[in-house]
């Protein structure tokens, strides 16, 4: 074949879509990485600074100001910290991964690539920081002599992993949503922060009046904050049956967001 | 993989059709992608575009955007579209290379992007049997704040290259940018022209099997656009495939051997780039013609201009070669006095062929009333070479140096004659 052959200049060739995709998405997440938090000299440390400086302050106003009892035999301290971490990394996760498309407006217009690696690395990125925190505080804790059961990793770390594909897929949509729709940021902010008290994270399910815990108890993250708990507070490794419905749900979000993002994507390149 | 196997996969490779639910009854089938590169021993095209068209979606209020997601979720298309590319049809063989004209906004950029990959055709097929390095705006992959090299290394990536092969390819790509130390500066902070030098190395190190640019020659500096010209001729001479967007005709003349020329969207001609490039010159040439009307002759009585008032040609505006032309017309002078006419005939182009004005033969324009004179003139057995030209008259002041206005008829010589040029020079072939 005439067109694969060249008398000067080697022709490199051309790599399967999955190591191109690969290594996009490699340079994709260092470049996020590196511009989100190289840019400012103390980048690197906010992004594990700020969580802990809400948990300090949930921490004073709960105990000192409100003189909230402990829930049953766990500290606040470890109680809200276990939950936090997860919930910023999701609610992080999603308001910077639904804008992320507007960063590479340069690329969507004018070069061939699959916009979803996009969202990927944007959300992957703030979920390895937030994780590296997560790990660093509850280590911390450990350390300072909360009842922490550190094999519960065994389950939380799993339990990440699920957090991430439900976070892509909630991401992907919105993501897709935001090119076509500017008011996706604005609405996103205040709706995340809703669903943040709506959620078990600074109290238990258990204080929820009678009457609308059934709704609270519907929000696949109050599933998620107790069943942290249950593992890193009570050290309950046992797999339940609703472990694998989460594993379901989390892929049913993540399949509907991409399916939404493919549908969209292909338009992008006139709206972004 | 051997480097003559023709790679099916990678940037660009495959095809990429209309999506069903947005393709016409016409729309492109669905027959298995990129049959043709299946048959290593034939002469497959490396590219095909097989009646392509593309919509773009056209949103007039707020609500319009919710209703045109809604819309695209459902899987239909968008309600109310824009047709910025319809049935446009080629193919590009190996070693070829075409040349896409128009004006702007005629869909030169919206093909390129659709043969890049970065848009899906709404209506048709695209074929692509290799791959495509596609310089759409130089930079336009770079981060600002990153260095040149760790740009080369995003570029190489999204062009579809491991880490060992940038690795590979490094120092070729720093050595044709040729911007020194700046390499490791961040983007940002340097001039477009040094942007644009690294955005063309790192297109160009991989010698992509078609290269699609799109008026990337249009910046730079000279020596710069020299050095992009001495590329792409090398790179065509060993067998490259170039689909080259410009507004230079003089570009696209030297460096392909087909043009494409689009006019809203549809194809206006296919063929050889010289002819279509002089007819779409004509066809501005034309253009400009066709809006200028001659002066009403109250405007330049106010305005106190000599005007052609009208310009016929005999004996039709289509002749054979060697035919008796004439030219004929009226010329209004606001003063009374006897202006001069200098009458022309230019290419299509408008490239001059000859002109003579009165005052140089020493004759002068008929008086047919207070401030209208006539002129007539013949040029008996025309010398003209078969093409389109133009004759044009102009009005002077008496003294032939003011030159106020000017009206053309296009003349058309027909004939079989294979001599070049515009003229036939009287000539013989002697025996020694």
């Amino acid at each position: 074949m005439p067109q694969a052959t060249s008398a000067r200049g080697s022709v490199v060739p051309a790599p399967s879509a999955g190591v191109r995709d690969r290594a996009l998405f490699a340079n994709f997440l260092r470049r996020e990485l590196f511009t989100r938090y190289l840019g400012s000299i103390t980048g690197l440390a906010w992004a594990f600074v700020h969580p802990l400086v809400l948990l300090v302050v949930y921490h004073f106003v709960f105990t000192t100001i409100f003189k909230t009892q402990r829930f049953g035999n766990e500290s606040f301290l470890a109680f809200v910290a276990v939950a936090l971490w997860p919930w910023l990394a999701a609610q992080e996760g999603i308001q910077r991964g639904a804008t992320s498309l507007g960063n590479y407006a340069g690329l969507i217009r004018k070069v061939a690539f699959p916009h979803e690696l996009v969202v990927y690395a944007s959300v992957c990125a703030t979920l390895l920081l937030q994780f590296a925190g997560y790990l660093a505080v509850i280590v911390a804790l450990v350390i300072y002599g909360e009842p922490l059961h550190l094999s519960g990793l065994l389950i939380a770390i799993p339990l990440w992993i699920v957090l991430a594909i439900g976070v892509i897929g909630v991401t992907l949509f919105f993501a897709a949503l935001q090119v076509f729709v500017r008011d996706v940021e604005h609405v996103l902010m205040p709706g995340l922060m809703i669903l943040m008290y709506l959620t078990p994270i600074l109290y238990p399910l258990n204080l929820v009046p009678e009457a609308i815990r059934p709704w609270v108890a519907l929000n696949p993250f109050s599933w998620l904050v107790g069943r942290l708990r249950d593992a890193l507070l009570n050290g309950n490794l046992a797999l339940h049956w609703a472990d694998a419905v989460a594993v379901v749900v989390a892929l049913a979000l993540f399949f509907a967001g991409r399916w939404v993002f493919r549908r969209l994507s292909p338009h992008f390149e006139d709206f972004v | 993989m051997s480097p003559a196997s023709p790679p099916k996969a990678g940037l660009g490779g495959g095809s990429h059709e209309a999506s069903p639910v947005n393709a016409g009854p016409d729309g492109g089938g669905a027959g298995s992608p990129a049959t043709a590169a299946a048959a290593p021993g034939r002469r497959a095209p490396l590219l095909a575009l097989d009646h392509v068209g593309k919509d773009y979606a056209k949103v007039d209020s707020r609500g319009g955007q919710l209703r045109l997601v809604w819309d695209l979720l459902r899987g239909h298309g968008a309600a109310n579209v824009y047709r910025a590319l319809d049935d446009v049809t080629f193919s590009l063989q190996p070693g070829a290379s075409l040349g896409v004209i128009g004006e702007n906004g005629a869909g030169k950029s919206t093909l390129l992007k659709i043969v890049a990959g970065v848009i899906p055709p709404t209506r048709g097929r695209v074929t692509v049997n290799g791959r495509v390095g596609a310089l759409l705006e130089l930079g336009s992959g770079f981060h600002p704040d990153y260095t040149g090299l760790a740009n080369i290394d995003l570029a190489a990536a999204l062009l579809g290259l491991s880490p060992d092969e940038i690795d590979a390819k490094r120092e070729e790509i720093i050595a044709f940018a040729d911007i020194g130390d700046h390499i490791h500066d961040p983007i940002k902070h340097y001039s477009s022209g040094m942007v644009v030098r690294l955005g063309f190395a790192v297109a160009t190190a991989l010698r992509p099997h078609i290269l699609i640019t799109d008026e990337v020659l249009a910046v730079g500096d000279e020596s710069f656009q020299k050095k992009c010209i001495a590329w792409m001729e090398d790179y065509l001479a060993d067998g490259g495939t170039l689909l080259l967007c410009s507004h230079s005709m003089y570009h696209i003349q030297k460096l392909c051997r087909h043009a494409l020329w689009l006019r809203t969207g549809e194809v206006v001609q296919y063929g050889a780039a010289m002819d279509v490039t002089q007819a779409y010159l004509a066809f501005h040439e034309e253009k400009s013609a066709r809006a200028k009307t001659p002066i009403d002759p109250r405007v330049a009585a106010s305005t106190g201009v000599y005007a052609v008032q009208s310009l016929d040609i005999g004996p039709a505006d289509v002749m054979a070669q060697g035919a008796d032309l004439w030219i004929a017309g009226e010329v209004y002078s606001p003063d009374g006095r006897v202006p001069v006419v200098l009458v022309g005939i230019v290419r299509a182009d408008g490239t001059p062929v000859y002109g003579v004005a009165t005052d140089m033969d020493g004759v002068a324009p008929t008086r047919v009333s207070a401030d209208r004179f006539a002129f007539s003139v013949s040029l008996p057995a025309l010398p003209l070479l078969p093409g389109k030209y133009f004759v044009r008259a102009h009005a002077l002041d008496p003294e032939g140096v003011r030159l106020f206005d000017h009206v053309e008829r296009p003349l058309v010589v027909t004939g079989d004659s294979r001599e070049m040029g515009f003229v036939r020079l009287a000539h013989r072939w002697n025996d020694r």
